[in-house]
């Protein structure tokens, strides 16, 4: 199916991992950011090759697969690579997102940029391969991979707070990892597949479903673990604050690509599996994400840093992924899936921006801003278009849309009012994030932001950060645009996966 | 070229067009403008050709399908699309030419005219919609590009806060469309209007009435309609050509548009609704405009006022119909639909002109807005102070002028429905013709009494040829034979109804408003003046009106006192609790564990290992039944 001589998942993993490492053992600065260019490129690249290749009938819903011993056998585990109709959107998100975030870093003068560099493409490789990953040990480790990075560039490169941050941040995450863990490791061991493999995993357990209690105790535990790596109310707390001191690429990567890793395992993982453990648990849930959605949403609207804002407001929108998870139907989980693609892009976006406006204001503080439309007119057009996607405005935000009215679709015939909370959040994001594009470019500079420009004169937004920007940007436009192009393989895969899981959904409220 | 490809081409040129100046032309004004007026021109050929030589036709396709969800998005082209097609293209076309002469010297004005462009584009696709997906998405659409364009000015703090307000408000209008869909998809298993008129009775009656209400709540939103009506006003802090296409004439009329495309899913309770919000919105603005001095704020609440009118007129339409036993799902174009899209159209005409004719003498008199300060323009402005009395004639609804066959057919269709709501409405009518003889007289008549007025001239010709093409529409809108065939479905759907029960006296009263109204404006506000009759009488009265009856006072008062601080007590209790007690709460219990936060810091195996352990315990307990789920 795939043209290409090699196994493009494989290569799309190995690429920036073989930068890294290349980086690691002395490559001189020049080449090893040249070398960075073609680490961020090549999985990017390849995502979108097989996008392009992926077939309309995979079998068992697999495309690209792939599978490479690792001497784990006795224990079941096997790199097992392949993509399936939830997997590839997010896959090639994560290419988007990484090459973005990737051209964000080059451009940005760290210190130490090679370590940073490095780092970063050690992260980009993980979260290729938790996307890529059939094997469910590798979906973790991978997913660990990943992170260990995440919580080493927040304590040396974050901002305000980092060391709090970044020790918060690995509580939490680390928790939520190995609840995780637990669950997944359980439900392996009962399972008796012997193997790690999920489609394994998918047909044991269609044959010989796990007791319902177990199933029951299994889902909490994935719900937990899952739920704190995506900042379910009120396991939420690490996210704005780690957001808030992470530097912008690593926050880009992170609420983009990595944290999407909990929804991710909802739907490809714990509801496959344990379909019938999952009704007892969705009230719960679907009441925890409206915590997300209104609670988060007003705390939102009280923020006066920009880069804190944005990480509330990105805590706020994976409440609708929670909800829509909650609902425990094709339309639902399909839903989440366009929307964390959408959220993926829009949220990397809106952390770039938030740092360019930061190195032109020298501060967060949004109350200390103003009139920066006049000095940089294409920042604020990005910054607005992006705001204005984030809060679902058909339009730029034409993919945040259909995700958020399927979802809202799904809510409203499984949970009934409950989508009338969920729908409020549309007013909540257009308040706080008008507010936020008022304050910053719109009216006049106040005295202090003025005093700023005078030592630090105001240059619009560059090329070099404006390619990120726009990869990004159009990358979002088109898939909204055209939805299908996505959301047809989305469909097929889990009109396949989920008709156990819609037998067994009971409405949330009665 | 195909209808559907003439259709598409018509969406897609004001999008190129505004694509292209944003990219490559952001700071050549002359370059920005040309593209605009071509994409005008262009809406106007293509338009046109889709009016006048094409057939009705509707065309979908699948856009998204997930599970039961299937969404289709296409063009629907009928009598009502193209009655709304042609008043967007043609009042479009000469606020465009208008805004040549306007923007004059604005060094941002490629920027204007980019939104301008994106403005015609989502006005159009608006237009086309076959479903309620797609108009809820152009209706977004229309909503930013009016954002972009209130606050066109963005450094000035008050264009900022309007365009914020417009924005937001809309956006609660548009929180209840937005659950309409969701039921009404729900409910009809489909989003395309077509086919949701073909499968209507298999709808429950509360449920009906819930859709209908809620996707009214978008209407409320765009047309200013009471209690969302607060954002309008504040609008024409955008530039004037903005105020008269956007917010009079075309998107805020788009609420009006919305229910008669909808019009099938009404019911006789949602319609009752539907009628009181339009006729109290009428009135409430009608006498709120008395209270302002500001010339382009009177015309603001005046249009609030007219689109109360449209909204009541499609309200008693339908409701004199259901009550005569009518099925009126079933008929093409209701009474109801045909005298609100009636109304439209005239009064997009005679707005347009007063908005535009507004903006000459602000820009004449060098930004002098206030009545009181202008005076004696009849004889400096001889163009504009003739148009804008054309435009005042028919919006007050002097017999023979189109303002008054549109109102009268509202009037006529109150008549048949109730004498308590044709009383309300006549009412109306006369407060249109008295406070529009106020601000006629007060800044037309007199001497002029500030330095702005005393040294205008008229305005150049790219200004005062639309004001005198509008004003023939103002005239003769109201005709039958003004309109071509392929128009005329609405009008003479419309007009049928003065024939109807009790049209002698109807008319009769109408005129009568009108020289009532017309007589009290001048009795009252007497040429030259220098002050407000009402402010200098009753100044408690005066000052209840010009504070808006205190309703923006009361949203500002939500905003700060309520909103503001909850948002703050929540976001208090986030800060201390969650991050203060519980994570230190957290860390505290991993001390205690012997694991200490410094191990976890450095992501050790060993923190790994414990953290491990502790899954297990936690899963373990978990299967053990420790936890006793049900």
């Amino acid at each position: 199916m795939s043209p290409l001589p090699f196994d493009p998942l494989l290569l799309a993993i190995a690429a920036p991992l073989a930068v890294a490492l290349a980086i690691a053992l002395g490559l001189p600065k020049r080449f090893s950011v040249k070398l960075a260019y073609v680490g961020f490129a090549l999985p990017a690249l390849l995502a979108l090759h097989c996008w392009y290749y992926f077939p309309a009938d995979a079998a068992d819903g697999y495309a690209f697969v792939t599978q490479y011993g690792t001497g784990l056998s006795a224990l079941g585990i096997s790199l097992k690579l392949g993509l399936n109709g939830i997997a590839l959107p997010l896959f090639v998100m994560a290419g988007i997102v990484g090459l973005a975030a990737g051209l964000y870093a080059i451009q940005s003068g760290a210190e130490r940029l090679k370590l940073y560099l490095m780092l970063l493409l050690i992260m980009q490789g993980g979260l290729m391969g938790v996307f890529a990953s059939i094997d469910v040990f590798f979906f973790y480790f991978f997913h660990e991979l990943a992170l260990i990075p995440t919580f080493i560039m927040v304590g040396i490169w974050g901002g305000r707070d980092r060391n709090y941050a970044a020790m918060k941040l690995t509580i939490y995450l680390t928790l939520g990892a190995m609840l995780s863990l637990a669950g997944l490791i359980a439900i392996y061991v009962q399972s008796g597949a012997n193997s790690f493999d999920l489609i394994e995993l998918r047909r044991a357990l269609g044959e010989a479903p796990l007791a319902l209690s177990l199933q029951k105790y299994l889902f909490g535990l994935l719900l937990f673990g899952f739920g704190i790596l995506v900042s379910l109310w009120p396991f939420h707390t690490w996210a704005p604050l780690g957001y808030g001191a992470a530097p912008s690429s690593v926050a880009m990567m992170h609420a983009g690509v990595l944290k999407k890793f909990g929804l991710y395992g909802f739907i490809q993982i714990a509801l496959p599996l344990l379909p019938q453990g999952a009704p007892s648990w969705t009230p719960l849930l679907a009441w925890l994400a409206l915590g997300n959605i209104v609670i988060i949403g007003l705390v939102t609207i009280a923020q006066r840093d920009l880069k804190q804002m944005v990480g509330y407001a990105s805590v706020m929108h994976v409440g609708y992924g929670l909800l829509g998870v909650a609902c425990l139907s094709v339309l639902g989980a399909g839903g989440v899936v366009l929307f964390m693609v959408a959220h993926g892009l829009t949220v990397a976006l809106l952390f770039m921006l938030t740092t360019s406006i930061y190195h032109r204001t020298g501060t967060f503080d949004m109350q200390e801003m103003g009139g920066l439309a006049q000095k940089a007119p294409v920042l604020a057009a990005f910054f607005l278009t992006a705001m204005l996607a984030s809060i679902g405005l058909p339009g730029p935000g034409l993919l945040n849309f259909w995700g958020e009215l399927a979802i809202f679709m799904a809510v409203y015939a499984h949970a009934g009012w409950m989508v009338v909370p969920a729908v409020l959040g549309v007013v909540i994001s257009a308040i706080y994030g008008l507010r936020a594009v008022g304050s910053v470019f719109y009216g006049q500079p106040t005295e202090n932001f003025l005093a700023h420009q005078q030592k630090h004169p105001v240059t619009d937004l560059r090329w070099n950060e404006r390619i990120p920007a726009l990869i990004l940007l159009v990358t979002l436009i088109a898939l909204g645009i055209w939805p299908r192009s996505i959301s047809d393989p989305i469909n097929a895969t889990l009109s396949a996966f989920y008709p156990a899981i819609e037998a067994v959904a009971t409405r949330i409220t009665p | 070229m195909t209808p559907v490809q003439n259709a598409l081409a018509l969406l897609f040129l004001p999008l190129a067009t505004a694509l292209v100046t944003a990219l490559f032309f952001r700071r050549q004004p002359a370059v920005g403008r040309a593209l605009s007026l071509v994409a005008a021109a262009g809406i106007v050929l293509l338009g046109g050709r889709l009016i006048f030589f094409t057939e009705n036709f509707t065309i979908a396709a699948e856009w998204l399908s997930l599970g039961p969800l299937t969404i289709k998005l296409g063009i629907l082209v009928d009598d009502l699309t193209k009655l709304m097609l042609f008043v967007v293209a043609f009042i479009g076309f000469l606020i465009h030419v208008f805004s040549i002469g306007y923007m004059k010297g604005e060094a941002h004005a490629a920027r204007f005219f980019g939104c301008l462009s994106l403005f015609m584009f989502s006005m159009i696709g608006l237009t086309l919609a076959d479903d309620l997906i797609m108009l809820f998405i152009f209706w977004e659409l229309v909503g930013l590009s009016s954002f972009l364009l209130i606050n066109f000015y963005y450094d000035r703090p008050a264009a900022v806060l309007a365009s914020k307000k417009a924005f937001i408000v809309n956006r609660i209008g548009d929180f209840g469309f937005l659950l309409g869909i969701i039921l009404a998809y729900w409910a009809f298993d489909t989003i395309t209007l077509v086919d949701i008129a073909a499968r209507l009775d298999t709808s429950p009656d509360l449920v009906a009435t819930s859709i209908a209400l809620l996707i009214f709540c978008g209407a409320v939103g765009k047309s200013g309609q009471f209690p969302l009506h607060v954002w309008l006003p504040d609008a024409m802090e955008g530039p004037t050509p903005v105020s008269a296409l956007i917010h009079a004439a075309t998107m805020v009329a788009a609420g009006i548009f919305l229910l008669c495309r909808v019009g099938v899913i009404m019911t006789g309770d949602a319609l009752t609704v539907i009628l009181w919000t339009g006729v109290v919105t009428a009135l409430f603005a009608g006498v709120t405009a008395f209270g302002q001095r500001d010339i382009k704020r009177i015309l603001a609440y005046s249009t609030i006022s007219q689109l109360g009118f449209m909204v009541a007129a499609y309200a008693l339409g339908s409701l004199v119909a259901l009550r005569n036993g009518a099925d009126q799902a079933l008929a093409g174009v209701t009474a109801g639909a045909a005298a609100a899209m009636f109304h439209l159209t005239t009064h997009a005409f005679f707005k347009a002109l007063l908005f535009l004719g507004a903006g000459s003498v602000i820009h004449a008199s060098h930004h002098e807005q206030d009545i009181y300060r202008l005076g004696g323009l009849w004889k400096k402005m001889p163009i504009t102070f003739a148009t804008f009395t054309l435009g005042t004639l028919a919006l007050a609804g002097a017999p023979f002028f189109s303002g008054f066959f549109s109102k009268d057919a509202i009037l006529l269709l109150a008549w048949q429905y109730q004498p308590v709501v044709f009383g309300l409405l006549l009412f109306g009518a006369l407060l249109t013709a008295f406070y529009m003889t106020r601000l006629w007289s007060a800044a037309f008549l007199g001497a002029p009494r500030s330095d702005g007025a005393e040294h205008a001239h008229e305005s150049p010709a790219s200004m005062t040829v639309p004001l005198v093409l509008l004003s023939i529409g103002a005239v003769l809108a109201g005709y039958g034979w003004f309109y071509p065939s392929a128009l005329a479905v609405v009008p003479t759907a419309a007009l049928a109804l003065l024939q109807g029960e009790g049209h002698t006296l109807v008319a009769v009263a109408g005129s009568a408003a009108f020289v009532f109204g017309a007589g009290l404006g001048l009795l009252f506000y007497r040429p030259g003046a220098t002050g407000d009759f009402l402010q200098q009488r009753l100044p408690a009265l005066y000052h209840v009106m010009a504070e808006r009856f205190y309703i923006d006072a009361l949203y500002d008062w939500y905003v700060a006192k309520v909103q503001q601080r909850f948002a703050m007590l929540l976001n208090f209790l986030e800060q201390i609790l969650l991050a203060g007690l519980i994570v230190r709460g957290f860390a505290g219990l991993v001390g205690l564990l012997g694991l200490g936060a410094r191990a976890l810091h450095t992501g050790s195996l060993n923190a790994y290992v414990y953290w491990f352990l502790l899954g297990l315990v936690i899963l373990w307990a978990g299967v053990a039944g420790v936890f006793n789920l049900q």
